[in-house]
């Protein structure tokens, strides 16, 4: 009776113990702990696959998994008794971990326990099929092999544009697939229109082809490359199998707009910037159309000094569109009048869009200008010199 | 108005006309020709006449239109007979020049009587212009200094004479060698002649042609210059406020005031007595009495009376009856021309006995 007493109080002890090592988180529980023999398996929630391999009891005793999982590859672990949990972890595609625990090695079979998610089940228990058996097998069952290839028909897209994608898919087995899923990620910013999810039944050596649109919404520019598309399959038997295409890079450009965009310039000729009060001089207004569209009614305002005139010329014609990479130029004489800095500034207005320009020259008095008032007193002294000439020529003999 | 020609003869004529139309310009200096214009108190045509050309360019404030160089060189050289050559040989273009300015009442004709071209010009011109002009002509005569030379003398008692043969309206004289006194230097005299002479002629042109309170006219000048041996002078007066009209006449017959010496009073056959000023200094009740009083000793004068403002100013002219002046002046011209004569005939007969020392011989080369 008090054997049986400290037997109860040491298992108690010694769980109260493994609790604590046992479970990673708090949130977590396990999930299985049991014994299975060599080629026994369990599925986890449908997709996780776990399947004893070896068991070796030779110290360090460890047992041997193969762990296969929604999109990831098959992995194969060993497990050392007394390592705990927290060493051995397997991480699931979408990011969820369940840890391994081997608590007893024996001569073909292992107990270990799983845990992780608290809601995570057993979904099943199976037997492992062993090369023995698969030879047996395959001389009786047909094995699809899906080979999928994938292109697109555009390496470079632009934003807003759509890039057709195609999958071949060839059977290269000697079976049948059927429930054939297609899993195709894609990228952010990106639409995937028409692709199927699920194809139809592709028979041995057939080949079939599919296609869907993928629309680039507002997906950054820059260089993707696109993660392989998985074939999830199953043969006649039953038997599931996948493969997956090759990756592919698609460069995103950002969306051309088509805009038109216009730029003045205004060129008054002179030497040296230099104008003359009062005479004319040419002015040559240019209106490049640097965008890429074709503007429309474009409208050119001018703002001139006050003591600026135009002599002769349209300052403010008005042109009904410019083509991109052309061009308007015209020319129009003015006047300055008053001696000093000017500047002339140019508007150029299109749809709700303008650009100014500006060109600044020098005016100054010509001599006459500067020189009249002189011009004006010499005149009478001239005048009156003449005049003594004239009368000194009338009493010279 | 008055239609006047003014002819300028030979060096001292062409002076005295530069005077004149120095004078019309209002005595506003040398360069009044520059800016101003020639106001003549009636329409005065000038002409300078010269052979010599220099002294047509000496001239300043004569147009270059009224002077007329007569193409022989360089003058006459005080040669009379010469200048009488030259002058007939001119003698269309002469008049021709005078024809351009058209027909006149009155032509006054300024020469010396020493000189060459004004001297022979003269009575010839005289002469000319009674054929081609009705008009009335005076003659303007300056006589020499005396000591220019036997020449001179000799020059004017011909002169002279020829212009009474060529009988002229009347003869106005002018005599350097009185005038001398009122000057300094011989520039400064001839200046003060000049401009003395031009000053009373312009006078006399402006009583002529003007509406006066006395009227003397154009007849009245003729009646005048016909006095006595038709040879006259003219005296000038100006008073300062103080004098009387009276004392102002009376100083225009002084000696210092006449143009050539005479006794007005002995020697005076008519006169002509003009008088301008203001009118609150013409008491015309003196004036009257005076002349009237002058009457009784010159015999006839007439009188003008000009009232324009400033003093009382009297240009007096005469005729006189005698001229002692004129008798030395002759005695002493006749004296040079024998001395002249004796003098070129041993001059002659020492040459010609010189020149009897090679006669009969021969150059040796």
């Amino acid at each position: 009776m008090n054997s049986v007493r400290i037997l109860v109080i040491a298992t108690i002890f010694v769980f109260m113990l493994l609790i604590p090592v046992v479970v990673a988180s708090g949130n977590d529980s396990y999930i299985f702990d049991n014994e299975l023999q060599v080629n026994e398996g369990i599925t986890i929630e449908t997709s996780i696959h776990i399947e004893v391999v070896d068991v070796n009891r030779i110290p360090p005793e460890r047992a041997k998994f193969r762990i296969t999982s929604y999109q990831k590859p098959e992995r194969t672990i060993t497990v050392f008794r007394e390592d705990g949990p927290q060493v051995n972890k397997y991480e699931t595609y979408r990011g969820t971990s369940i840890y391994f625990d081997v608590i007893g090695v024996y001569s073909d079979s292992v107990q270990f326990s799983v845990s992780g998610p608290s809601n995570w089940r057993v979904t099943d228990y199976y037997d492992v099929e062993t090369e023995e058996d698969l030879e047996e097998v395959a001389d009786a069952v047909t094995v699809p092999k899906l080979k999928i290839t994938r292109t697109l028909d555009i390496a470079s897209v632009q934003q807003g544009q759509t890039v057709k994608v195609t999958f071949k898919i060839k059977n290269e087995g000697n079976g049948t697939a059927s429930e054939i899923e297609l899993d195709e990620s894609t990228i952010t910013g990106a639409y995937m229109e028409g692709c199927p999810a699920s194809l139809n039944d592709i028979a041995a050596g057939a080949t079939e082809r599919v296609s869907y649109d993928l629309k680039i919404i507002d997906a950054e520019p820059g260089t993707y490359e696109l993660n392989p598309t998985l074939l999830n399959y199953k043969s006649e038997s039953g038997a599931s199998y996948s493969s997956e295409s090759t990756s592919n890079v698609l460069v995103i450009v950002a969306e051309e707009v088509l805009v038109p965009e216009l730029g003045i310039k205004v060129t008054i000729e002179s030497d040296d910037d230099v104008i003359t009060c009062g005479d004319r001089f040419p002015a040559i207004i240019r209106i490049d159309n640097i965008g890429n569209a074709t503007s429309g009614r474009v409208t050119i305002k001018s703002h001139l000094p006050d003591d600026v005139r135009v002599a002769d010329g349209e300052i403010d014609p008005v042109y009904e569109s410019i083509k991109p990479g052309d061009f308007v130029e015209y020319d129009v004489t003015m006047i300055a009048y008053e001696p000093g800095k000017h500047i002339i500034k140019m508007d150029v207005l299109w749809a709700d869009a303008e650009a100014s320009a500006s060109a600044e020259f020098w005016a100054e008095l010509s001599g006459f200008d500067k020189y009249y008032i002189y011009i004006l007193a010499a005149i009478p002294i001239v005048l009156i010199l003449l005049w003594l000439i004239k009368r000194r020529r009338e009493y010279s003999f | 108005m008055l239609n006047i020609l003014v002819l300028g003869l030979g060096q001292c004529g062409n002076r005295i006309l530069d005077s004149i139309n120095s004078e019309a310009f209002g005595g506003n200096g040398m360069f009044a020709k520059y800016y101003s214009n020639q106001k003549f108190p009636a329409s005065v045509k000038t002409i300078a006449i010269n052979t010599a050309i220099n002294d047509l360019k000496g001239l300043k404030c004569t147009l270059a239109k009224d002077r007329f160089h007569v193409p022989h060189l360089h003058g006459v050289g005080a040669n009379r007979t010469l200048g009488k050559k030259v002058f007939e040989d001119n003698k269309e273009l002469i008049m021709g020049e005078i024809d351009k300015r058209g027909s006149f009442d009155l032509i006054f004709i300024i020469t010396s009587t020493a000189g060459g071209s004004g001297s022979s010009f003269a009575p010839r011109l005289v002469e000319e212009l009674k054929a081609a002009y009705n008009a009335q002509i005076v003659c303007i005569a300056v006589l020499p200094f005396r000591e220019e030379g036997s020449i001179s003398l000799q020059n004017t008692a011909f002169c002279i004479k020829e212009l009474i043969e060529e009988k002229p309206n009347g003869i106005l004289l002018v005599d350097n060698q009185y005038l001398k006194k009122y000057a300094g230097d011989i520039k400064s005299a001839y200046d003060k002649i000049n401009e003395t002479t031009a000053r009373r002629l312009l006078f006399l042109i402006e009583a002529l042609n003007s509406e006066m309170l006395m009227v003397t006219d154009l007849g009245d000048l003729k009646t005048v210059m016909n006095g006595g041996v038709g040879i006259g002078t003219m005296g000038f007066y100006e008073s300062d406020n103080g004098n009387t009209v009276k004392s102002t006449i009376l100083g225009s017959f002084k000696p210092s005031g006449l143009l050539f010496p005479a006794n007005v009073y002995t020697e005076g056959a008519r006169a002509m007595l003009i008088i301008k000023g203001n009118k609150k200094y013409l008491d015309l009740d003196m004036i009257n009495k005076t002349i009237e009083e002058l009457s009784t000793e010159v015999g006839q004068v007439f009188k003008g009376v000009l009232v324009k403002k400033g003093p009382a100013k009297v240009l007096s002219l005469f005729t006189l009856n005698s001229i002692p002046e004129l008798d030395s002046l002759y005695a002493s011209a006749a004296d040079a021309i024998r001395t002249e004569k004796v003098k070129r005939e041993e001059s002659k007969k020492q040459l010609d006995n010189a020149f009897a020392c090679i006669e009969e011989l021969e150059p040796i080369y």
